[in-house]
């Protein structure tokens, strides 16, 4: 709980210094106030307290997860630096991202419906913003209405579906939803299968799950890269929880109906993300098609519910998101053009660096020992604790062709340059940016206990 | 009686809508002229093209009285029940405001109140 005020006043804080003139110190208030938010959270740990009359619940789940955004913020500040150095919009963008935080700290604590509603738009308003920060750039502009136009569409669906579950149920409140189903689970009225279609219809959306994923890669394309750093990991890791702790509180008792429609869609999901990520040569977009496929791994555990997906979820998306803050360094430093003939002769210069990018890159194709892996490990695992045979089979053959595209990233840092042209190079908050992911990929996929055994 | 009433409802949706769509290709005769794809303007002749840009100040007056128009919905049920609700409810108004106002300085400071 106060790591969410703490967010949310710093949130306010930043638009503050636009008029108190602390501009030029908001980084070090930011940093600050991340750090100490994480602090307060791992103080309540183990605590599990109710606030604002059962709107928000902080039990260990919502703590872990918001010391992974908090966390995840903090290392992503490192990538960003260059997009926070424009005077005017800095205090903007801190706000923008300090509010998109709370989003994300109500999305994994929330335990009411109209909680969850709020968390969805203070994540999304801020992010449909921050796409369209670029304002030099029509793509940008183009990434921010691709953006709001879908998101807009698919919270009128989450809406309808809340809508329907209140009607049925008579309350917002996540427990209650549960106890009434429990009570009328042998005649369900066929409000409640409707409303439950409609939620995962608009989370899909979200989460930009296949066949709902088609605003995904333009978004991610077009957006400043920072943004799209932080949108595939710390607003891809807040749907997620979200969803799983929507599904496993209210809907847990009738999974045997929804299940099936969440393993088609992930099975498409990682299929159609992979196959298509085989075709890129633009690294932003591979890497934008390679997190639609994460998707599809992650629905897999939700779709399994049982006692191991919470910890498979938790520890796939920090080492897919501490994987990918890595990579998108790198994409950050490409400039405008981010194809990936660009990389050649990265090797040649960074030989340290590229071996850590490598690192990262087979971390997210899951090659043991590395973090990546024991995240695909947890997720496959607990799919077949629920007897999910075929839909792992289909996501092990997936995760053979994610190798394939994962590689021509590292064939490209590894090859020779073409004549005259220009080598991407790496400042200093690059470097530690990556050294950072690296040590904690490793450092994860050696010690997986460390995140697994926590939830 | 649920299940077929949502069926009935949906189906009635499509046809409705999809029925006066394709009603309107089938019955209607389409000659277009000049004269008639120019914008309508009240029998007016239209002077210039209707693809105007506006000033974005406009907008931003819009937003901004929006939020301050939204804050006096939310006050007017405090309003009625005030003497219920005694004095921690008054405080809470009252922070609710101060946010709103900080809101505000930010937006003066920005020069959205400005008129370019």
């Amino acid at each position: 709980m106060n790591t969410l005020i703490t967010v949310s006043l710093l949130g306010i804080a930043a638009m503050l210094s636009e008029v108190f003139r602390f501009k030029k110190f908001i980084q070090t208030v930011f940093i600050a106030a991340v750090t100490g938010a994480t602090g307060l959270a791992v103080l309540d740990w183990g605590t599990s307290y109710s606030y604002f009359r059962f709107m928000v619940l902080f039990d260990d789940y919502a703590l872990a997860f918001s010391i992974l955004f908090l966390v995840l913020t903090l290392i992503w500040l490192l990538l960003s630096q260059e997009y926070f150095c424009n005077e005017n919009t800095r205090a903007d963008y801190f706000a923008l991202i300090s509010f998109s935080l709370a989003g994300a700290i109500i999305l994994s604590s929330f335990s009411d419906l109209s909680m969850f509603f709020i968390g969805i738009e203070i994540l999304s308003v801020s992010a449909y913003v921050l796409a369209g920060s670029n304002r030099s750039d029509i793509r940008s502009a183009e990434a921010a209405l691709k953006y709001f136009l879908p998101g807009a569409f698919s919270t009128g669906f989450l809406l309808f579906g809340m809508a329907l579950i209140y009607g049925a149920t008579g309350s917002f409140n996540l427990s209650n939803i549960s106890l009434w189903i429990i009570a009328n689970h042998s005649n369900l009225p066929v409000m409640v299968n409707a409303g439950v279609v409609f939620l995962i219809t608009g989370l899909l959306f979200k989460i930009a799950a296949m066949p709902f994923h088609n605003w995904a890669p333009d978004v991610y394309d077009g957006s400043p890269t920072p943004v799209t750093a932080y949108m595939s990991t710390i607003i891809k890791a807040a749907s997620f929880a979200a969803f799983y702790r929507l599904f496993v509180s209210c809907f847990s008792i009738m999974a045997d109906w929804w299940t099936p429609l969440l393993v088609i869609a992930a099975a498409i999901t990682m299929i159609g993300g992979n196959i298509t990520a085989v075709y890129q040569n633009n690294l932003k977009r591979m890497l934008a098609y390679s997190s639609i496929a994460h998707s599809g791994y992650l629905l897999l555990a939700v779709a399994a519910i049982n006692q191991l997906s919470k910890p498979a979820m938790l520890f796939y998306l920090a080492a897919y998101s501490v994987a990918s803050l890595g990579m998108f360094t790198l994409v950050n430093r490409m400039g405008n053009e981010q194809q990936l003939d660009k990389l050649k002769g990265f090797a040649h210069d960074n030989p340290f660096y590229a071996a850590l990018i490598t690192l990262l890159t087979l971390s997210m194709a899951g090659i043991p020992p590395l973090a990546g892996f024991f995240g695909k490990y947890y997720v496959f695992l607990s799919s077949i604790r629920s007897d999910l045979i075929w839909p792992v089979i289909v996501a092990v053959i997936a995760s053979l062709i994610g190798v394939y595209y994962y590689f021509r990233i590292v064939y490209n840092m590894y090859s020779k340059p073409a004549a005259s042209a220009h080598v991407v190079s790496l400042s200093g908050f690059d470097k530690s940016a990556i050294l950072i992911t690296a040590l904690l990929t490793l450092l994860l996929g050696i010690a997986p206990a460390l995140i697994a055994d926590i939830i | 009686m649920g299940e077929s009433a949502i069926l009935v409802l949906i189906i009635s949706a499509v046809v409705f809508s999809a029925g006066g769509i394709l009603a309107g290709k089938l019955l209607v005769k389409s000659k277009p002229s000049k004269v008639k794809s120019e914008a309508y303007e009240c029998g007016v002749q239209t002077i210039g093209k209707s693809w105007v840009q506006f000033n974005v100040g406009y907008y931003l007056f819009a937003l901004i009285f929006l939020i301050f128009d939204v804050e006096l919905v939310f006050l007017y049920p405090w309003a009625v029940a005030a003497k219920q609700l005694g004095w921690v409810a008054l405080i809470e108004v009252i922070i609710f405001l101060f946010i709103l106002f900080l809101g505000f300085l930010y937006a003066h400071k920005k020069g959205a109140l400005r008129w370019m």
